[in-house]
């Protein structure tokens, strides 16, 4: 299935793609929120975080709950009304791309933005950002 | 509602007091905020190095918002630098967090007796011992805090070597590269014994008019996108295009101002700084990307840091006669390091030279370093000495116009100042309606506060036209002529104190201008839902109040119309080489015209202008103390 692929090297660590995200599902702006989120360290390295949409998701054999989910058409979901906020799936997740809410404290992780379009995708500057199938990413670095 | 945190570092306490609505619907917020409680909280008494002054960080409505750049805040204080109204701008990351703490500002009074950082944690606000972090460069601080309290997610700003010695020209430094650099307020902090602030931030900052301001700022990304003049900048960062933009119209100070013309500029041009690009990086919410990266081969192995933006490689480079771009890198970095504005350094260092190649001073008196022009190692050298107020050091950190006025000897001939504020790196001669903006900024020479660029060697006619009608071309586009200056100045002027106050960056906004008043009006509107901010008259009044304000700021400090100057040699010496050859500055016409639009008859504030502004107290404070 198609989830948000980072290409290129270009990320400046701007968080535009965090604060577009957090506004799109809490209606408020903080990079915090963001179910998108950007690593940087000293001197030179910026590279946004995201959920892969994992075949065998690690968070959601974590949950004890039953509160994550893997969907018919792939997208891994989270239903805030079961997550108890344990933070057993951020512990699991090996990229760092499911966290708890800071205010809310239950887990946040991407929905795609629910079938709209991506902001992230919408606001990154510089493009780096898209929307795309794993299994189109080898062929499109082919013709590059 | 907004909060404002006070701290009282001598007292160990703070508070929390609501923001108040007046301060908001008067003066929108940043610079506003900060005008005003600064002149009702810091008198003409107070040194700006003793513990009755104050630090006043204040964010704006946009901060920490989608609209593009909207990862600015500011400081304002009492400067040790000029003893009048101090106000400094930075980007990074700081800014939001703070406002996602849940303080529109931060006020730091009193001073603590031993070294302590503050940790703002939400509401959690705690004044900690410092002990370990005195003696440390800012990226190390940053490091040892975020390990402290182990999060990579805490925003620090903190100051360096040279803030603790109470260099006058130190800066506070944010995200190890991005600096409130101008007019020394690292100094304040190092008065204060304040090493650090720290925050962290969970809150969310709501807009009033969602729908409409989500509108106005994707439309917002979208022209920032699209702007092509925006390319220079995205691709090279500021320097490299300005550079060679001002060495094709003769406008690159050069040896202490002496010329305009710079050959060996071409070596830091587009073209020339491409081998060392490695990466951009961002500031907070913005998608121009201005930060490059740069990795340059040097003597001693690799150097990997933050390219320098156009003052500091003028500063250290043309205006010191280097050709060196890795020493230029160098000195960039230590200044970063050790928390010193570049651009003061890189000025104070010039004039050393000068003195030295006028014989001023010798080899002996500058603890035997070779001051030729160009000396790129010396160069260096003297910024260590400076942070750590070392040996000659000692007397180049106390700024341009005290180093002079210590060194005697006829060097004040050579000081390039206004307001005692060493000149940045620009020049009227070059660039006319530059010199008026020099001269009047109230913190001293300074060009970001009213800097007109459609008389610089763009082609902005159509833009000028625009604005200030058609009948004002060609004159107001020229750039050695002094007619309508005064007007594109004050507006300008106005225009960016309203930036100043939304607290969003220069870049989009001055040059190019993708971004004008009628923008910030509708941001300004959608986000605090006050509607009267709507109407561009009504950003028109709050920016010339917040304007009156700073001028009655130094009035009441003691100065006048006397101090609206520049050095002789930008008012008597042309220039004598380069397309800018045998020009002058005509203040004199200028400032005229400048006193008669913002109605300060020959440059004296009147109870009538304030009155009309809305400041009927600050005319009643100024006739009390006689200077009205």
């Amino acid at each position: 299935m198609a989830r948000i692929v980072f290409t290129g090297k270009d990320c400046t660590g701007c968080t535009i793609c965090s604060l577009a995200c957090a506004y799109a599902h809490d209606h408020e702006f903080n990079p915090a929120y963001g179910r998108i989120w950007v690593v940087k360290r000293q001197p030179a390295t910026d590279y946004p975080v995201v959920c892969m949409q994992c075949a065998k998701p690690p968070c959601l054999n974590a949950c004890r709950v039953g509160a994550i989910t893997k969907r018919e058409d792939g997208l891994v979901v989270v239903d805030a009304a079961r997550c108890i906020g344990c933070g057993a799936c951020v512990e699991a997740c090996p990229f760092g791309a499911i966290n708890l809410h800071p205010i809310k404290h239950v887990a946040i992780k991407c929905d795609l933005c629910g079938g709209r379009e991506p902001q992230c995708v919408k606001f990154c500057p510089t493009k780096v950002l898209k929307l795309q199938a794993p299994t189109a990413i080898p062929r499109a670095k082919g013709v590059r | 509602m907004g909060q404002i945190l006070r701290v009282d570092l001598g007292r160990k306490k703070h508070h929390v007091e609501p923001l108040p609505h007046a301060l908001v619907r008067n003066y929108l917020g940043g610079l506003g905020f900060a005008a005003r409680m600064l002149f009702d909280e810091v008198g003409p008494k107070t040194d700006p190095l003793e513990p009755g002054n104050e630090l006043i960080f204040a964010t704006g409505p946009l901060t920490g918002t989608l609209w593009p750049t909207s990862g600015r805040f500011m400081v304002a204080s009492k400067s040790p630098l000029t003893g009048v109204w101090g106000e400094t701008y930075c980007g990074g990351f700081f800014g939001p967090m703070l406002k996602y703490a849940g303080y529109d500002a931060l006020v730091i009074q009193g001073r603590s007796e031993k070294p302590v950082y503050l940790w703002i944690d939400d509401d959690s606000v705690e004044i900690r011992p410092a002990k370990e972090l005195w003696g440390h460069g800012t990226a190390e601080t940053t490091d040892m805090i975020r390990e402290v309290h182990d999060d990579q997610g805490i925003e620090v700003l903190s100051i360096g070597r040279a803030g603790e010695n109470l260099v006058r020209f130190a800066c506070i430094v944010n995200d190890f590269m991005d600096a409130f650099g101008r007019t020394g307020l690292g100094a304040v902090m190092g008065s204060k014994h304040l090493k650090a602030i720290a925050a962290r931030g969970t809150g969310g900052v709501r807009v009033s008019n969602e729908e409409e301001f989500i509108r106005l700022a994707a439309e917002g990304h979208e022209r920032v996108f699209k702007e092509a003049r925006l390319g220079g900048l995205k691709d090279y960062g500021t320097s490299p295009p300005l550079i060679d933009m001002k060495r094709g119209v003769g406008d690159l100070p050069t040896r202490n101002h002496q010329t305009l013309s710079f050959e060996e500029a071409k070596k830091f041009g587009c073209h020339a700084v491409e081998n060392y690009f490695m990466k951009n990086r961002a500031c907070f919410g913005c998608p121009i990307r201005c930060k490059k990266i740069h990795r340059v081969p040097s003597g001693r192995g690799e150097l990997v840091a933050k390219a320098p933006e156009y003052e500091s490689t003028c500063a250290f480079g043309p205006n010191c006669a280097v050709d060196d771009y890795g020493a230029i890198l160098e000195a960039n970095m230590l200044c970063d390091l050790h928390g010193m504005d570049t651009m003061s350094a890189g000025v104070v260092i010039s004039w050393l030279m000068e003195c030295y190649e006028k014989g001023i001073v010798t080899k002996e008196d500058c603890d035997g370093l070779d001051l030729r022009w160009g000396n790129s190692g010396a160069m260096v050298t003297l910024v260590k000495k400076i942070a750590n107020r070392e040996g000659i050091g000692n007397l180049l950190a106390e700024g341009v116009y005290r180093a002079a006025e210590k060194l005697g000897r006829g060097s004040m001939k050579y000081c390039m100042h206004a307001k005692r504020m060493e000149m940045d790196l620009n020049d009227g001669r070059g660039h006319r309606s530059l010199g008026l903006t020099q001269a009047v900024s109230p913190r001293g020479s300074c060009h970001m506060r009213s800097l007109v660029v459609i008389d610089q060697g763009y082609a902005f006619q159509k833009i000028a036209a625009q604005r200030y009608g058609e009948d004002k071309l060609p004159e107001i586009c020229d750039p050695y002529g002094e007619k309508y200056k005064a007007l594109a100045v004050k507006d300008c002027e106005d225009v960016y104190a309203i930036r100043d106050s939304l607290l969003v960056c220069w870049y989009s906004c001055g040059w190019p201008p993708v971004f004008w008043i009628e923008d910030f009006a509708a941001a300004a509107a959608a986000a605090t839902g006050i509607r009267e901010f709507g109407d561009v008259r009504e950003m028109y009044r709050i920016a010339e109040r917040i304007c009156n304000l700073r001028r009655a700021f130094n009035v009441r400090e003691g100065l006048g119309p006397k101090d609206d100057t520049l050095p002789d040699r930008i008012l008597k010496e042309p220039i004598p080489d380069g397309p800018s050859k045998g020009q002058v500055v005509n203040l004199e016409v200028m400032l005229r015209d400048y006193y008669e639009l913002r109605k300060w008859p020959n440059g004296n504030l009147t109870r009538k202008t304030l009155t009309e502004v809305g400041l009927v107290d600050v005319a009643d404070e100024l006739e009390r103390l006689g200077r009205i």
